[in-house]
């Protein structure tokens, strides 16, 4: 590969989790800087995430948007990361200016780069700037080189795919062969052509002998790559991976360690035995109790949905008897993979590929599309790992546009075809078509937020109306809040994971919380100043576990036996006591649960000024389509009237209720937007902002992040 | 002929498996309570793992106490932790 720029380095070595140094590379201007961080920056930004959003807020502004040279791509794994002894810490942090939603977005991802990069000297890399030509960087440990190449061509096929041009890399870069001391990041030409596109996560597994992928999924941050024309990231070191933090307490981490994988192991098998279903297991949950997308969050369940349960793919699909964690030392292991699968349709048809996958998101995706076949399931998620898509909002999108088309608002002469749920055949064009930028899909690509905008133009100077008023109507099937697509839970019937999806800052994805079952199975939320404590507390925590490079599924999907003794067993506290040992036996810290949380929550408002700077900092940008709040339409409070009339009789108390079911409907559409208004007061003022949902300056002080920038944004707030 | 009363439980995921049924009828007897369905489930399906503390029982799709009466036709769960990833 020829070398556009190079640069010699000693790599740092990692002392208590952190490296303490940054990576920069400026594609533009071909410069690489490595960067020394000063001692404070840890203490006041923690890694991951918090590296991310610190380097955004400085290096950014208001006028930079997802293809902006000075948008920046960073990648961080973070202190925790990186860990053998520890259950779960192959994660790293993907951030950047979002082509959804034009704010800061992050996704997070597992396998072998974070590590990787900080054992090769560095606890995040920063990519700035728009190359002249496609390039691939490489960061290599080993040789102490940096270099900046231009991107090799194998294949057209090869070369255009994010699995296949991401194998090609990590052989080419060690004599043809695969080893565990490389990873790479890639994303396909449908990033090019989408904005959802994602970055593949590559690393080499030995058990299987094969390359295996996870995903960046949510925001668009493979669009970003490729619209900096940076093709794939390598990083290289055979640094020992065992003590890779160099922890100060090394016994400590290990009896932390020890202490998580004994819970595992004993407690998972009894509750969702991840270990052998993978996240597919949730399908059935959700289906159950009517929470499962199906054709687009119309309704939560399915006779057909058993189709596509987690014992479908265990039983023939999934390769069974082999652990399948995605970084070493997890024994959670719940990355299922198929490894044989002929493909029946696309470019690719007649090939057999192995699939990591599929994770429930992208089942739940498929029944978005009103889709219920197992089979589909897997082609869906292999093309779009190699398409380098989202498969949720993917997923989304295709049956937004459906529903569209379902009910007038869109024709054949628009589409190009019948787009209706349940259409496999017409779904998988549509597929392509995005990935390609072809018919329709040029439109689709763009996501629902874009899409319905579309549609309104479209459709109101067919019918000669209002597009304002035709906008109306989509907004209330419209799945996405601040540009994001939705992530896969119906929320119409829990009031909490309707402000868990609407004040997530990223959008509605739900890793800042997950509140479904404890709000609407358990009821352990009744009030809204339970929920309101929720939708505060469940975002710090999960934020936290973004800022330090650790998987949350070892805490949050594996309860602790002995958290049933506890006033809240759903924060698991027993679990993450393990998770303070260990970050204070590995950075020689004294931190408690609360020093974190605060902690947390400095990035927690840092984030929050980001989006104001960006416009999405509101209450405007906190609300929700009617869809997930309740049955927008009247066939979805049909498909479920007597849940909802006992509903609405709890609320009215003494008095009678309407008499016609659609009287009915429209009384209980109204209380839930009222709610809905209550919850945005309550919980803005648990977080110490205003009503309009931006922090008060007391807010951003206490956090010491009040500096000339946040002083001047949140003046021009009015604050 | 009069109908017998029953409630069913219902099994998921790994309690699926282990009995290899979706659910079981059983039939309700006077002031039958969910510890009651709890206790014959342990008899009938020893190698299920219904530990106190880590199942949450419910009854008709709502958390339900351990002790809270059956009616007929009642169909029951229990239920692993689900945080949602």
């Amino acid at each position: 590969m020829e070398i556009v720029k190079q640069i010699k380095y000693e790599p740092a070595g990692v002392k208590g989790g952190y490296t303490d140094r940054i990576l920069s590379i400026d594609l533009g201007r071909r410069q690489i800087t490595i960067r020394d961080l000063p001692p404070d920056f840890k203490n006041k930004y923690i890694g991951g995430r918090g590296y991310a959003m610190k380097l955004m807020w400085d290096g950014t502004s208001r006028k930079t948007h997802y293809d902006s040279p000075e948008n920046i791509l960073v990648m961080a794994s973070g202190p925790l990361g990186n860990e053998p002894g520890f259950p779960g810490t192959g994660k790293s942090i993907v951030g950047t200016i979002s082509p959804l939603t034009d704010t800061f977005i992050d996704s997070n991802v597992g396998g072998h780069f974070g590590p990787l990069l900080k054992l090769a000297g560095f606890d995040a890399l920063a990519v700035s700037g728009i190359a002249q030509q496609d390039v691939v960087v490489a960061v290599d440990g080993d040789s102490g080189t940096i270099s900046i190449m231009a991107a090799p061509a194998y294949d057209k096929a090869i070369d255009e795919g994010a699995l296949s041009f991401g194998q090609g890399l990590l052989a080419d870069f060690n004599s043809g062969e695969y080893s565990d001391s490389l990873a790479a990041v890639t994303t396909g030409k449908g990033a090019s052509n989408a904005r959802f596109g994602i970055i593949n996560s590559l690393y080499y597994e030995r058990k299987r002998k094969r390359v295996r992928c996870k995903q960046a999924g949510r925001g668009g941050t493979g669009t970003v790559m490729r619209t900096k024309r940076l093709r794939g990231i390598v990083v290289r070191s055979s640094r020992s991976k065992a003590n890779g933090n160099n922890a100060v307490d090394k016994e400590g981490v290990r009896q932390a360690g020890a202490r998580l994988r004994e819970v595992i192991l004993e407690a998972d098998p009894k509750q969702l035995h991840l270990s052998a279903w993978g996240t597919t297991i949730l399908s059935e949950y959700m289906n159950k109790f009517h929470l499962f997308p199906i054709n687009n969050y119309q309704y939560g369940q399915s006779a057909e949905s058993s189709k596509v349960f987690a014992g479908v793919f265990l039983d023939r699909y999934f390769s069974q008897n082999t652990p399948d964690g995605c970084y070493y030392g997890c024994n959670l292991a719940c990355s299922k993979s198929v490894e044989s699968v002929e493909l029946k349709s696309g470019p690719h048809a007649g090939q057999t590929v192995s699939v990591d996958g599929p994770e429930y998101e992208t089942v739940g995706a498929v029944s978005c599309m009103g889709i219920f076949d197992p089979h589909f399931v897997l082609e869906y998620n292999w093309y779009c790992d190699e398409y380098g898509l989202d498969t949720i909002s993917a997923g989304v999108t295709i049956g937004f546009f459906m529903e569209c088309f379902e009910r007038g608002f869109l024709t054949a002469e628009d589409t190009g075809y019948e787009l209706t749920f349940g259409g496999m055949e017409a779904a998988d064009r549509l597929l392509h078509e995005i990935a390609n930028a072809r018919g329709f899909g040029r439109v689709a690509g763009q996501g629902v937020a874009r899409g319905k905008k579309w549609v309104a133009e479209k459709y109101a100077a067919r019918k000669g109306i209002s597009r304002d008023d035709v906008q109306t109507e989509l907004n209330k099937f419209a799945m996405e809040v601040k540009g994001l697509e939705f992530s896969m839970y119906v929320t119409k019937e829990s009031l909490a994971q309707q402000g868990g999806y609407g004040f997530a800052l990223k959008g509605p994805q739900h890793d800042e919380s997950w509140l479904i079952f404890i709000d609407q199975v358990h009821k352990e939320l009744p009030t809204f100043e339970g929920k309101a404590n929720a939708l505060k507390w469940f975002p710090l925590i999960r934020t936290w576990f973004n800022a330090t490079g650790l998987c949350k599924l070892p805490w949050i999907d594996v309860r602790n036996p002995e958290a049933a003794s506890t006033a809240e067993p759903a924060k698991n506290l027993p679990t993450l006591a393990y998770y303070v040992d260990y970050l204070n036996a590995t950075t020689g810290g004294h931190k408690t649960l609360q020093d974190i949380l605060d902690d947390s929550e400095r990035l927690y408002i840092l984030q929050k000024l980001i989006n104001l700077r960006h416009g999405k900092g509101t209450r405007a940008s906190d609300q929700i389509p009617l869809r997930a709040m309740g049955p927008a339409f009247f066939n979805e409070y049909e498909s479920r009237a007597e849940y909802y009339d006992g509903w609405l009789r709890e609320q009215l108390g003494d008095t009678e209720l309407p008499a016609s079911p659609q009287q009915r409907h429209e009384l209980l559409i109204q209380k839930r937007i009222e709610a809905y208004q209550k919850l945005c007061d309550i919980v803005y003022e648990k977080k110490g902002f205003t009503t309009d949902g931006i922090p008060t300056r007391e807010t951003v002080a206490k956090f010491g992040l009040m500096d000339e920038q946040a002083g001047q944004l949140l003046h021009q707030f009015g604050i | 002929m009069a109908q017998k009363m029953t409630v069913s439980i219902k099994f998921l995921g790994m309690q699926r498996v282990v009995t290899k049924k979706d659910f079981i009828n059983i039939p309700l007897r006077k002031e039958m309570r969910v510890s009651d369905v709890l206790e014959l489930v342990r008899n009938l399906y020893p190698d299920l793992h219904l530990d106190a503390g880590v199942i949450f029982p419910t009854v008709n799709q709502e958390k339900a106490s351990l002790d809270k009466l059956l009616r007929a036709n009642d169909i029951i769960s229990f239920l692993p932790p689900i945080s949602g990833g």
